[in-house]
């Protein structure tokens, strides 16, 4: 219940529904053959020998995670209580450690560097933990560059209209 | 600050480190005749010409700017000492006990009373050296952390701005790691009753060793 504030989990359950949706009403005929395309490419997201496991098998850190979901993460860990299966949690673990150092590498990154190709890699979780580091980074730039210590508040500057 | 609505603001911002060093305690020689101050935080003063008192930083800095003293550089802050530890800095993987707010004070320092600290751009290079080290030791710690087991991390002898830079990502990472691994656990308590496996919350890894 902790997550039902979440603005995270709520937009990656909307996420969701139109899958599981799908996969509900195929799943009460489990073996029913009928060929929903949409089925197939939420499963191919987490089968246990689908092609993004091998993506990233091969090379965690570049497979493009955003353009399968968003919310890559959020959606695995619901799908992994819902079908049972065993195998995608620790998946998903190694995907985040591998991609977690490159993303530790790049947010730290002292000079700004513009890197926008990889940001379109990376699922919601992952460009937080991105912005977060490239943040507060800059905002220790800002401060070593001096400046003055104090500056007016935005909201002073506004002039009211006298009516 | 720590009150805004931004999830990504490190709980202090820059400034108010700053802010919070300048309560440090440096040596000042003034050029004037004073009588006690008293504040709520402690007593300061008498101060008289050219006899060396302590006071904190925010009233030597104020001071200063004002001509009525000149500050003596803090004893760590000499070239021999800041040579030692960078060489130390460079050879061990642990970090070297420094002042916790080395980084706010020589900054402090460095705008206000470049004159009085001698060879200003040594020492300038030297720290800066420093902070590059450590900072670099700060990566090398994080990446080695494996989702596994890690729920805290420790480090020994970090100052207050590197412990501010890194502290929203650390602690996002943190987050993450632990929820992937804890749905692990989940999966475990459904498919068997074994309640020993969800107790386990992996061996305690220190990133750096005492």
């Amino acid at each position: 219940m902790a997550n039902y504030y979440d603005i995270g989990d709520i937009l990656a359950e909307e996420e969701l529904v139109p899958t599981v949706f799908q996969y509900g009403a195929n799943g009460v005929g489990l073996f029913d053959s009928s060929d929903d395309a949409d089925k197939f490419h939420f499963h191919d997201l987490f089968l246990a020998r689908s092609k993004t496991r091998e993506e990233i098998a091969a090379d965690a850190a570049h497979v493009d995670l955003r353009s399968r979901s968003p919310y890559f993460y959020e959606l695995g860990c619901k799908i992994a209580l819902l079908i049972r299966d065993r195998t995608i949690g620790p998946f998903l673990l190694v995907a985040f450690q591998t991609r977690y150092r490159d993303v530790l590498v790049k947010a730290h990154a002292l000079t700004l560097t513009m890197t926008p190709k990889y940001l379109t890699l990376l699922t919601n979780e992952e460009i937080k933990l991105y912005e977060a580091g490239q943040s507060s980074i800059a905002a220790f730039k800002k401060w070593r560059m001096g400046g003055p210590r104090f500056q007016v508040a935005p909201v002073l500057g506004r002039k009211r209209k006298l009516t | 600050m720590a009150g805004t609505s931004d999830p990504h603001a490190s709980a202090f911002s820059a400034a108010e480190l700053e802010f919070l060093a300048e309560d440090e305690m440096i040596e000042i020689v003034p050029n004037l005749r004073m009588d006690a101050l008293n504040f709520i935080s402690g007593d300061f003063g008498p101060f008289r010409p050219q006899i060396p008192t302590q006071a904190p930083l925010w009233l030597a800095v104020a001071l200063k700017k004002r001509g009525k003293c000149t500050i003596r550089a803090p004893e760590w802050m000499s070239v021999d000492k800041l040579t030692q530890v960078l060489e130390a800095e460079r050879d061990s993987d642990k970090f070297q006990p420094l002042p916790f707010h080395y980084v706010e004070i020589s900054r402090l320092l460095f705008d206000h009373a470049q004159g009085d600290i001698p060879d200003t751009y040594m020492v300038r290079s030297l720290i800066e050296d420093i902070k590059d080290v450590r900072f670099h030791k700060i990566g090398k710690g994080l990446e080695s952390i494996s989702g596994g087991g890690t729920f805290a991390l420790k480090l020994k002898n970090l100052s207050a701005m590197e412990a501010n830079i890194v502290r929203p990502f650390v602690t996002r990472a943190l987050e993450t790691f632990y929820k992937l691994s804890s749905s692990d656990m989940i999966q475990e308590t459904d498919n068997a009753p074994n309640r020993q496996q969800t107790a386990n919350r992996g061996p305690r890894r220190q990133l750096k060793d005492r």
